[in-house]
């Protein structure tokens, strides 16, 4: 059964559903919901005609959307149906249960279910809990927001991504969400991600307008790259640029790569000079190259530096830099000729110079080399990080190795949703 | 069960009938039985006997569910009738408690006139103090010493036997029954049922019962809290109505002001009699005020879903904080309307309370007939006929009313 889109569980409940003839079968009473692979999936409408209730499997739907449900099978071939207190239905067991969170405090209401359509199949996605689900299912949502907009507020979505809610029993009497409810509101940047990945594109975009320019810019660059592109696109190009400014350099590089180059230009004269030359000298290289994958904000010394001169520049600097666990040292031409590690320097001596105590024996990789040979460098020799140094012996940057492992391992808001 | 054992039960399940008993005798409460008392004598007195009857088995249903099912009222409303019905009870309860709460202003604002203080002092004052009971977390101790000052109530039962009532006729009128058919005896009635079983306090009631932790097995003891507490509400009503009676009402004095009322106390505290009436109005108008707009918010947020907590900030949970500060500051200023008539408004909004009555009490009667909540503690034939008496006659009344006021 094709369903794309979403559609929230009020909009489906009381709704007539009609047979192939045109003929009406009944209204929508409830759903049957069954565990899936990741989220719950509904597998069957439960349908009242005349006080008899009646089972409309998921398959035997021919459309489902809110406007028009209707079936495959016909009036006198609906089977019929008695409540079954071990399956699971939204609106009996779902809707207007109380939340609680992991240490069993009492939050917030399921005022609605948001399912989506993955694959064919009618997924629950999210629950929402704020004031729209209620408004909604007063049937004055629209109204709400005409008005609200009328004065210049607008009616925020407040849902809760299904990952959160553990999984679901029959009988239950609340339903419990996995990580406290403080968290929801101080998730990492990567969950963030997530459920902006999750809810519609529309609904994602305005999540990430509430952020704060900090946490979008941690945000971003665990999304989806056409997710991204939207994102940005959707933003007025002072925030934006503000967002980008707040970014590494190569995370920066990476999404103004992927955007149009108007736009990318655009941000690019938006955002401080010194800022904007880290990132347009990242552009230059191609994405999927140790050039690419690079930054190049890294801590760097010349040689004739002692230990204690070295840390108080190490503590001037790391607060800038993101990777801190290697400082480099350079010779006057800029040309890398050692590395020392964060764990060496410290229990080096206070006397040394940093020629005496740092590894000459280097590995690194040119700026053209393939992601995949950076990977496999950075696993055979268990680096934190590894210089990206050109023909010449010029240091161009660093590639971390959480750059790398997000090649191997995309993190899951920018996955692609795998099938179910 | 060791005697023993059970009175430690019983002494620390003891509290939320007791406390809901003595909320019940607000400044609405008072208002209304001295009206009661001045204006229409023994007369009324008969309907306090079936009233007690109603409420002790109304508030038994709020406890039992609160124990039984460990949630409260409007958590069962919004979980078994979704989120249309439980928006509109909630919508009128808020309503209604929002007259509740101006009428404990007007009790505090009448029994500071009587020390002379000008309302436009003390009420500001008072709503600021009651909001800051809760934001700053000190109510529980405060709670204490409000249910002690409670006790100055009592002084109505001395006051009531040295105003030297016909007792022979105070017993023929609580034990026979008699009516008036016309509207102003009809609608002090209804705001006699409504100021004693006020929709509010089930709700109260329920959430005081689940947040003591009270279960099915120690329930015994949370039904004989609630019954001692139903017999302290009616008993000092009974009194009150009694000295008011003997009285105002044999002087022919209406009830127009907080002033009038307090010469009920006259026999006992003579030339005293207005201070020892605005001390307990005063009390009693404080406590409730700062009980039922935390109570309403409390209830309403558990209905819709909405995070609610005295530990809260506005930040998170502002509907409840939002719901709260409303009650409070409209509740307030409603009663500094210039020439607002305090009595009526104590008065009135108990009327609405006795209208509101059976909308709530026929939620309550269908949850708890439902096996699947209550498992074998649903309702008994006799305790369900008492209710749906309750229920049939509070809508008969509210009928008669109206049908009165245009006859």
């Amino acid at each position: 059964m094709p369903f794309f889109g979403e559609v929230f569980s009020s909009e489906i409940i009381k709704k007539p559903v009609l047979d192939p003839k045109g003929e009406d079968l009944g209204r929508v009473k409830d759903m049957v919901i069954i565990k899936g692979d990741p989220l719950p999936m509904v597998s069957a409408l439960i349908i009242e005609r005349k006080k008899k209730l009646f089972w409309l499997a998921w398959t035997d739907l021919n459309i489902f959307n809110k406007k028009i449900i209707s079936s495959r099978v016909y009036k006198d071939g609906l089977k019929p149906y008695e409540l079954d207190e071990n399956d699971l239905l939204i609106l009996r067991d779902i809707l207007d249960k109380q939340i609680v969170d992991a240490n069993g405090a009492k939050v917030v209401r399921v005022n609605d279910v948001k399912l989506e359509g993955f694959n064919g199949e009618a997924i629950l996605i999210a629950v929402d809990v704020g004031m729209r689900g209620i408004l909604r299912r007063l049937g004055i949502e629209r109204g709400s927001e005409e008005f609200l907009s009328f004065i210049k507020a607008s009616l925020p979505f407040n849902l809760i991504s299904w990952n959160y809610i553990q999984p679901l029993r029959p009988k239950l009497s609340a339903i419990t969400l996995t990580v406290p409810r403080q968290m929801l509101s101080e998730l990492h940047p990567a969950d963030i991600a997530d459920i902006i990945s999750q809810v519609s594109r529309e609904e994602g975009a305005h999540l990430f307008k509430n952020l704060d320019i900090e946490t979008a810019a941690e945000t971003l660059p665990e999304l989806k790259t056409e997710m991204q592109a939207d994102i940005i696109n959707a933003m007025d190009t002072a925030k934006a640029a503000d967002i980008i400014e707040e970014m590494s350099p190569d995370e920066a590089a990476d999404i103004l790569s992927d955007l149009p180059t108007e736009k990318a230009k655009e941000l690019l004269e938006n955002i401080e000079k010194e800022d904007a030359e880290d990132i347009q000298e990242l552009l230059g290289h191609e994405e999927d190259t140790a050039g690419g994958l690079m930054t190049n904000e890294y801590i760097a010394c010349p040689p004739e530096m002692t230990v204690p001169d070295a840390l108080e520049r190490f503590r001037a600097e790391a607060k800038e830099v993101e990777t801190v666990y290697y400082i480099y040292v350079l010779d006057k031409d800029e040309k890398l000729i050692g590395v020392i590690s964060l764990r060496d320097i410290l229990l080096a001596e206070q006397t040394s110079l940093l020629a005496d105590i740092m590894e000459t024996n280097l590995k690194t990789v040119s700026p053209g080399e393939d992601e995949m040979v950076v990977a496999e460098i950075i696993s055979k020799y268990n680096l934190l990080a590894l210089p990206v140094v050109d023909e010449n012996g010029y240091m161009h940057g660093i590639i971390s190795v959480d750059d790398i492992i997000d090649v191997l391992l995309p993190t899951a808001g920018k996955r692609t949703r795998r099938k179910g | 069960m060791s005697r023993w054992k059970r009175l430690v039960i019983f002494l620390s399940i003891l509290g939320p009938g007791i406390i809901t008993a003595n909320v019940d005798n607000d400044a609405g409460g008072i208002a209304t039985y001295s009206i009661a008392g001045a204006h229409f004598g023994y007369s009324m007195l008969w309907s306090l006997v079936p009233i007690t009857i109603a409420l002790i088995v109304v508030q038994e249903m709020s406890a039992r569910m609160g124990a039984v099912t460990g949630k409260g009222l409007a958590e069962l409303i919004r979980e078994n009738y979704g989120v249309k019905i439980t928006f509109w009870l909630m919508l009128f309860l808020f309503l209604t408690d929002l007259g509740n709460t101006a009428a404990e202003f007007a009790g505090w604002a009448a029994s500071n006139e009587l020390f002379g203080i000008n309302k436009y002092i003390s009420v500001p004052i008072g709503a600021l103090v009651v909001w800051l009971l809760v934001v700053k977390g000190s109510y529980r101790v405060v709670e204490k010493i409000f249910l002690v000052i409670c006790l100055v109530y009592l002084v109505y039962i001395p006051a009531a036997f040295m105003a030297k009532p016909d007792w022979g006729q105070v017993a023929r009128e609580t034990l026979v029954p008699s009516f008036h058919f016309n509207s102003v005896y009809i609608v002090t009635l209804i705001g006699v049922v409504g100021t004693t079983i006020a929709p509010w306090m089930q709700f109260y009631l329920q959430s005081a019962v689940v947040e003591k932790g009270i279960g099915k097995e120690d329930y015994w003891a949370s039904r004989l809290d609630v019954i001692f507490g139903c017999f302290m509400t009616d008993i000092i009503a009974l009194f009150i109505i009694v000295a008011c009676g003997a009285t105002l009402y044999k002087a022919g004095i209406r009830i127009e002001s907080a002033k009038d009322a307090a010469i009920s106390l006259a026999p006992i505290a003579g030339k005293y009699a207005s201070v020892l009436f605005a001390v307990g109005l005063a009390n009693a108008s404080l406590f409730s005020a700062s009980i039922l707009p935390l109570a309403t918010a409390y209830y309403i947020c558990e209905g819709m879903g909405w995070e609610s907590g005295v530990n809260k900030t506005f930040k998170d949970a502002p509907q409840f904080m939002w719901l709260y500060t409303f009650l409070i500051a409209v509740g307030a200023l409603i009663v500094l309307f210039p020439n607002a008539p305090l009595i009526p408004i104590m008065w009135i909004s108990q009327v609405i309370n006795g209208v509101m009555l059976p909308f709530v009490l026929i939620f309550m009667l269908f949850l708890i007939k439902r096996e699947d909540l209550m498992g074998e503690y649903t309702n008994s034939k006799t305790f369900n006929r008492i209710a749906w008496t309750t229920t049939a006659i509070m809508i008969v009344l509210t009928g008669m009313f109206v049908v009165t006021m245009f006859v």
